[in-house]
């Protein structure tokens, strides 16, 4: 597999990804708004006894949704290029498939990192401000690693759902329950200890296995200090992160052989 | 003289124009589902209860009550994109061309981009009310008639966004950035006196504010923290004046002369 083929895809897509301005606007506006406005809001409504400074619990949740936000829209495109044959073009292009698979696999994950970037820092500072706790080096890169695999698992996951239908509205109702799912089913908003009191059994163990939770409450280990570091929240997501990008690589492939 | 028939025409053209954002309709209801069953139940639990008191004795309503309200604003402002795709489109040109006078098309464009939201929301505000239960009828009259003004002030809102900005790029990010802003500045998330004094200023006069508030005492929901229902409505009547007058002054004022091109 030829490395230079594979940054050229993902060069092209990243390029799109700007394109988008109006999408990157408004999620900045709202990833902000979230953290700026309601969770500062709800830190004055939330039982302290439950989340002892919601604005602090929340920072690093946004860190992952805005990651997970960005990470998920390559599926939407991949989705497009099929239905519009724009996938042929592709395939006129000097790359092997396996190349074009994981470049757009790739991709997908690193405009997840280059849109939550901004975030992270702000994060850091909103933790180190509050609880003086800054991660040491290792715990940093253990940070950006668990990031990684989440982005690189949520693109392959869009890519997969992106490819499972040539129906738009079939995707994107598919992608929507994923999403949302995803998204409000974990821990980025509020402590496992919540999610297990409110929801019923299946939605908690969605919750408990979520990559989200996992980047989550991996992050806050660090940063927070509470939940603590578990090993297994790793290995949670490095299967999420294999499983996925296999999948939508073989899925991607089989949808240019067709 | 303004026929309503033609108006009429518009509102209906533009309705039906509205279903065809399949992708729209299903995402929207899709995240006011999961807004409700999954981040409205789980926090709920989370809330002093104190706050719990303060909103009439359960958030879950006061919260369900609020994403009504802003699923109403996200999809009444949508008639600014439509006409920003019309006029990409070349779409304008023939709308001019049809026996419609310039007053008709703005104000049933208007008319329309309010009412398809409010008949697009209808059966979700049913199941909040079903899930809130209603208490008084007549209030709840009170405030349907005020909602539906509400989403006309929107339309009209967005319209005016849409015909004082020429790039589209300018329009979609002004747009995100309000929608960000006047979601979260506003109760239909949580009451303003838990808000910290800066923002609870902004909130006061936010039309999202007494859009939600009137739509919580149609409800019954009885809190000290909601805004007066005679406060809410003359709100939403200066709103929905305000913008319905600005966006058919401006977008009647710029469809002349090819001054959307």
């Amino acid at each position: 597999m030829a490395v230079k083929a594979v940054m050229h895809i993902m060069e092209r897509d990243i390029r799109y990804f700007f394109r988008f301005k109006w999408w990157v606007a408004g999620m900045v506006s709202m990833n902000l708004a979230d953290l700026f406005i309601m969770a500062v809001v709800y830190t004055r409504m939330v039982n302290p006894n439950l989340v002892v400074n919601y604005f602090v619990f929340f920072a690093p949740g946004l860190t992952i949704t805005a990651l997970f936000a960005a990470a998920f829209m390559i599926g939407r495109e991949v989705n497009m290029e099929i239905r519009r044959d724009i996938i042929h073009y592709m395939l006129s292009l000097p790359i092997k498939r396996w190349e074009l698979a994981f470049g757009r696999v790739l991709a997908g994950s690193v405009r997840g990192l280059i849109y939550m970037s901004p975030l992270l820092l702000t994060t850091l500072a909103i933790t180190y401000l509050y609880t003086s706790v800054f991660p040491s080096p290792l715990e940093l890169f253990t940070i950006i690693f668990t990031l990684f695999l989440v982005a690189i698992g949520t693109s392959g996951l869009s890519i997969s759902l992106a490819l499972s239908t040539t129906s738009f509205e079939k995707y994107i109702t598919m992608r929507g329950v994923v999403y949302y799912v995803l998204f409000f089913c974990s821990t980025v908003f509020y402590p496992m200890t919540l999610i297990q009191s409110s929801l019923p059994t299946p939605l908690v163990l969605i919750a408990r296995y979520n990559p989200l939770s996992c980047g989550a409450d991996l992050s806050r280990a660090f940063l927070l200090g509470t939940p603590p570091f578990s090993f297994w929240m790793l290995l949670d997501l490095g299967i999420f992160a294999l499983f996925f990008a296999l999948v939508a690589a073989f899925a991607y492939r089989r949808a240019m052989q067709k | 003289m303004i026929s309503l028939r033609n108006v009429w025409i518009v509102a209906e053209r533009d309705m039906r124009t509205f279903l065809r954002y399949k992708v729209l309709l299903i995402m929207r209801a899709i995240w006011f589902l999961a807004q409700i069953a999954l981040f409205g139940l789980v926090v709920n639990k989370m809330l002093r209860p104190d706050v719990q008191d303060a909103v009439g004795g359960n958030y879950f309503h006061f919260y369900v009550a609020g994403i009504v309200i802003t699923l109403l604003y996200s999809t009444a402002v949508f008639i600014g994109y439509d006409i920003f795709e019309e006029a990409d489109h070349g779409v304008i040109e023939y709308l001019l061309s049809v026996p419609i006078s310039r007053k008709e098309l703005v104000l049933g464009r208007s008319i329309g981009g309010g009412l398809r939201s409010f008949i697009y929301v209808s059966p979700m505000m049913l199941f909040a009310l079903y899930l809130i239960g209603i208490s008084n009828p007549l209030q709840l009259l009170v405030a349907f008639a005020s909602l539906f003004l509400f989403t006309f002030g929107v339309a009209g809102f967005s319209i005016t966004l849409a015909v004082s900005i020429k790039s589209s790029d300018k329009f979609d990010i002004l747009l995100g950035v309000v929608d960000a802003l006047i979601v979260r500045l506003s109760t239909t998330l949580y009451p303003i006196a838990y808000m910290p004094d800066y923002y609870a200023a902004l909130a006061k006069f936010n039309p999202l504010t007494f859009a939600a508030d009137i739509f919580r005492w149609g409800a019954g929901i009885e809190s000290a923290l909601i805004t007066s229902p005679w406060t809410a409505v003359l709100g939403i009547v200066l709103f929905f004046s305000m913008f319905t007058f600005l966006g058919i002054i401006l977008h009647e004022k710029r469809i002349e002369g090819g001054g959307w091109q």
